[in-house]
């Protein structure tokens, strides 16, 4: 704990020049080691996919560390003209993006492909912090409003990809900047309102038809066990024949016979579920716990209302993530395309993790010098 | 930290109850999740783990052929042959609208010889079954005929029929399988086990393509046995036309022989008439499967006198030349009278035998206490199974109440109050012959000349065991000459009883003959028993009698035992004039160990 500098006569520590949260990267790392013995398992134990993991892994971490040398000030410069960069690739991945697993979310650089939508997790947060940090916080109305429509574009054109788990992702990543913000409760409750109106309308006119099927398929996966309903059955059962104890470390079956689909990317968690059981359940869910608590921690103790902002958001953004994929695999939500965070294999929701880890860190270890 | 919050309250004054408020909703949602898993994992594994199973274990059951039944020398008397089965996949038929061909299904109707309306209706009534059976083991000729039908939904299946080479002869002892090749009688089903072997089986875990990733148990396939029967067929089949004719000729409900070695307590033939058809056991009648060599009890009648002689013998009170005094022909016993037909005066043991004299049989069982003479008949094994372990063997019915009036002991030193199976009474006169060893009878074959068991009891002395069959050759020898065997000494005792009904005797007769061949060296046993001969004739002396000779002829000769009678008997003819026939007999003995040792 003594990243936290509660005495800044102490002499500055070589993690602080580094720019290097100690408790955050702990947490972050024992994530990553975890996530490499699950690949390994759920692959059936191909070396292949542990080797790209690592590989992610290597550039994700310096990813992370380079953004951890950025004073969190030069995002608040460059916000703006970020996010309408931003905006411009989502317009045009529309336009003419590169279609890989019936949804559009691709864009082709020529010399590497890469997702708007995954760096716009980033930069909406950041955006959205800027706009709201710009007059005395608690936040008026107006500002609301104008935040929720900045919002709402980048969810909008990343949800026509189509892409609901990203779209929704972004989304709470900004609301949450909004709510920390400060919006009065009665703001809070006509937002709800609206949120619930609107709901007939994506169902009606936004949702395609298979994200309609996958929450049909969410109130009653029983309807269709060998169709829309395989994949969350499959989950389950794997989660539950886990039991207390799990089955072992490579001994789970439905995720070593490929029964679970999508066993190293957005259904690890059963994997891991199956093989520890309820034990390794509660450990797990132990380490995200630390990594939000620290994450918020970071928040509370931010020094400027732009940092303190951006460093909740980030946090319970990556919160949500644990828990829609969580929620997801155990039947509690509908089957959105969430990765478990940091686990799951997938370089780049990785990438844009470890980055927002990165600006976490500049925050936490940057403010002293700016305080 | 608070302190530097409250410091600089301007810019960050971001309302820190909201991280308060996140923390908690925070801590909520993880007590969910936790609460979610927890529930999954603690509360609902058992199903979840089931159905886990369910969806990756699988069980390959691994069949074998069922094994053959062969008699001692390897001829086939049950074997299995491939058939076909033909079914059909209901869900294919109606996917494929094969309905529509009704040339073809009539086609197959008739083949089946089936309502074409009850084949189709069948299919129809099941649409979304994907396996009826149509018809089980059918020829291979149908199964042709159905395949170039190429009916879309119907297929053949490969199964195995039993067939039975020896048809009805050996069939009550064989039984026979139901249609799933499980064995429900006789052999069949006594060594069911064995014969079907257990179909090794696989457990593993299959992946979601199907394929095998893991083998968890193997449970290697017993492979199907044959089994060796102790039967000799060429013996059964001889047996069985004998006793077949006989039953026949003297209008008889059923009869049984047995033929045992007296050695080894092999039975080596075991049949009964009427039989029935193995290979189509359609439209017969049930009690035609009984095996009644095993099953059905018959009061054996005189065939027991040797036995009461034998008793008398062992405990002393008589000896082998004792004389008794049967005059005048009749006695009173508790009020009861024990008679002959005429007064036959003074009687030797043998004589009490070739005369079969109720008289004399009488008076040796009285000679005798109580228990002693009990103890024998129990000793004789009158009251337990024979060993054999076939199914449905009956132990007799012999009363082991104490007390006995001096009638009843009486009735029961000439067969009567009592009942056995034609084995039971077989296994009597193997010990008789053998020396008075008794021992368990076997319907499989055993390796070489050892008894099959070796729990044999000696019941009787060799001596007199001896003595007493020696009796047995001058009864068939003086008074039973139909039981005779040319070329061969033999020895034998006949018996009838009237059959019991409800409350005493009715008008039915069993004739029984048993005897021992050759005298010399006695090799076996056959008994004989013809059941309700309804013809004039009913004497087991001239109904069984004429099937135990020809049987008996036939298994010495089968076995290629040598014959013993030729000088012996011309030559015990010309001595007879003057000496007992006890001094020929032991020349005779003499001679023919003579003849042995050569």
């Amino acid at each position: 704990m003594r990243s936290t500098g509660q005495d800044q006569k102490k002499a500055i520590s070589i993690w602080q020049r580094l720019h290097i949260d100690v408790p955050l990267l702990l947490g972050i790392l024992t994530l990553l080691a975890l996530g490499l013995f699950l690949v390994y398992s759920a692959k059936g134990q191909e070396t292949a996919y542990v080797y790209l993991k690592a590989r992610s892994i290597g550039v994700a971490l310096l990813g992370m560390f380079i953004v951890a040398q950025i004073p969190p000030l030069a995002y608040r410069k460059w916000a703006v003209p970020v996010f309408v960069v931003g905006l411009l690739m989502l317009l045009s991945v529309l336009l003419f993006g590169h279609v890989g697993k019936g949804a559009q979310r691709w864009l082709d650089l020529g010399f590497i492909k890469f997702q708007p939508s995954e760096i716009m997790k980033l930069i909406v947060p950041i955006m959205i912090a800027w706009f709201v940090s710009q007059d005395n916080l608690p936040v008026r109305l107006s500002t609301v409003i104008q935040a929720f429509i900045l919002v709402l574009l980048p969810t909008l054109l990343i949800a026509k990809q189509p892409d609901l788990g990203t779209s929704l992702l972004i989304a709470s990543s900004g609301i949450f900047v909004i709510f920390l913000a400060g919006a009065s409760w009665k703001l809070i409750s006509v937002c709800i309102a609206l949120t619930s109106a609107f709901i007939p309308i994506l169902w009606m006119f936004l949702m395609k038809p298979y994200q309609k099927q996958r929450v049909l398929t969410f109130l009653n996966p029983e309807q269709d066990p060998l169709g829309s309903g395989y994949h969350i059955i499959q989950s389950k059962i794997a989660i539950g024949s886990g039991g207390i104890e799990g089955k072992g470390w490579l001994q789970g079956t439905q995720s070593q016979l490929e029964f679970l689909p999508e066993r190293h990317t957005d259904f690890i968690f059963s994997v891991f579920s199956e093989e520890f059981g309820l034990v390794g359940v509660t450990a797990l869910l132990a380490v995200y716990l630390f990594v939000v608590m620290r994450g918020l921690w970071i928040a509370v103790n931010a020094q400027q209302a732009f940092t303190k902002l951006l460093a909740g958001s980030l946090t319970l953004t990556f919160f949500v993530y644990v828990f829609v994929n969580i929620g997801m695999v155990s039947g509690l939500l509908p089957v959105v395309g969430v990765p478990l965070p940091l686990v799951s294999f997938g370089g780049t929701s990785m990438v844009t993790l470890l980055l927002g880890f990165g600006i976490l860190m500049a925050i936490s270890t940057h403010r002293r010098f700016h305080a | 930290m608070n302190k530097k919050v409250t410091k600089k309250n301007n810019p960050l004054n971001t309302a820190p109850w909201r991280y308060y408020l996140v923390l908690a909703i925070v801590g909520l949602i993880y007590l969910a999740l936790m609460a979610r898993t927890a529930y999954i994992q603690v509360v609902e594994p058992e199903m979840l783990q089931k159905q886990g199973d369910l969806r990756s274990l699988r069980v390959a059951a691994n069949t074998v052929q069922r094994g053959s039944i062969v008699d001692r020398n390897g001829t086939e008397l049950a074997i299995s042959v491939p058939v076909q089965t033909v079914w059909a996949d209901p869900k294919i038929i109606m996917d494929n609208n094969a309905l529509a061909m009704t040339e073809h299904w009539q086609a197959l109707a008739d083949v089946l010889d089936q309502d074409i309306n009850s084949l189709t209706a069948r299919v129809v009534k099941n649409p979304r079954k994907r396996f009826i059976y149509l018809e089980r083991k059918i020829s291979p000729a149908m199964a042709n005929y159905i395949k170039e039908l190429k009916i879309p939904g119907i297929h053949l299946r490969k199964e195995s029929k039993r067939f039975y080479p020896t048809g009805e002869i050996s069939a009550h002892l064989l039984g026979f399988t139901n249609v799933d090749d499980k064995g429900i009688e006789g052999i069949e089903r006594m060594y069911d086990e064995l014969l079907t072997g257990t179909g090794g089986a696989k457990r593993f875990r299959k992946d979601a393509k199907g394929r095998k990733v893991e083998i968890i148990s193997v449970k290697e396939a017993e492979y199907a046995q044959d089994i060796t029967l102790s039967i000799d067929q060429r013996i059964q089949a001889i047996a069985y036309k004998e006793l077949k004719g006989a039953v026949q000729a003297f209008k008889a409900t059923s009869g049984s022989v047995v033929v045992a070695n007296i050695h080894t307590g092999e039975i080596l033939a075991m049949t009964n008439s009427p039989s029935y058809n193995p290979n189509n056991r359609r439209n017969t009648a049930i009690h035609r499967f009984r095996n009644r060599a095993i099953t059905d009890i018959y009061e054996p009648g005189s065939t027991m006198k040797p036995l009461t002689a034998l008793t008398a013998l062992e405990f002393g009170s008589a000896k082998a030349n004792t004389v008794i005094n049967t005059s005048p022909g009749w006695m009173r016993l508790g009020g009861r009278r024990v008679s002959d037909p005429i007064n036959r005066g003074k009687l030797s043991i043998e004589d009490i035998l070739v005369t079969s004299s109720n008289m004399g049989t009488t008076k040796l069982a009285l000679s005798v206490p109580k228990d002693y003479l009990l103890t024998k008949f129990f000793d004789a094994g009158f009251a337990d199974d024979t060993g054999t372990n076939l199914v449905g063997e009956s132990s007799g019915m012999m009363h082991d109440r104490s007390r006995w009036s001096e009638f009843e002991l009486a009735t029961l030193s000439w067969g009567a109050g009592l009942a056995i199976t034609p084995v039971q009474l077989a296994r009597f006169y193997v010990a008789l012959a053998n020396g008075g060893i008794k021992r368990r009878l076997t319907i499989v074959k055993s390796d070489g000349e050892a008894p099959a068991f070796d729990d044999e009891v000696r019941i009787f002395s060799e001596e007199n065991s001896l003595a007493v069959t020696h009796m047995l050759e001058a009864v068939v020898d003086e008074h039973v000459p139909k039981a005779k065997v040319d070329g061969y000494r033999v020895g034998g005792k006949t018996g009838t009883s009237i059959k019991a009904v409800a409350g005493g005797y009715g008008n039915d007769y069993v004739g029984l003959f048993a005897g021992i061949a050759p005298i010399s060296n006695p090799a076996i046993v056959v008994v004989v028993v013809i059941n309700e001969p309804s013809g004039d004739l009913y004497h087991g002396g001239e109904v069984a009698a004429p099937v135990f000779s020809r049987v008996m002829k036939g298994a010495l000769r089968v076995l290629n035992i040598a014959p013993d009678a030729q000088e012996s008997r011309t030559a015990s003819k010309h001595i007879d004039t003057n000496t007992s026939k006890a001094n020929s007999r032991e020349k005779t003995n003499t001679t023919v160990a003579g003849e042995h040792h050569a």
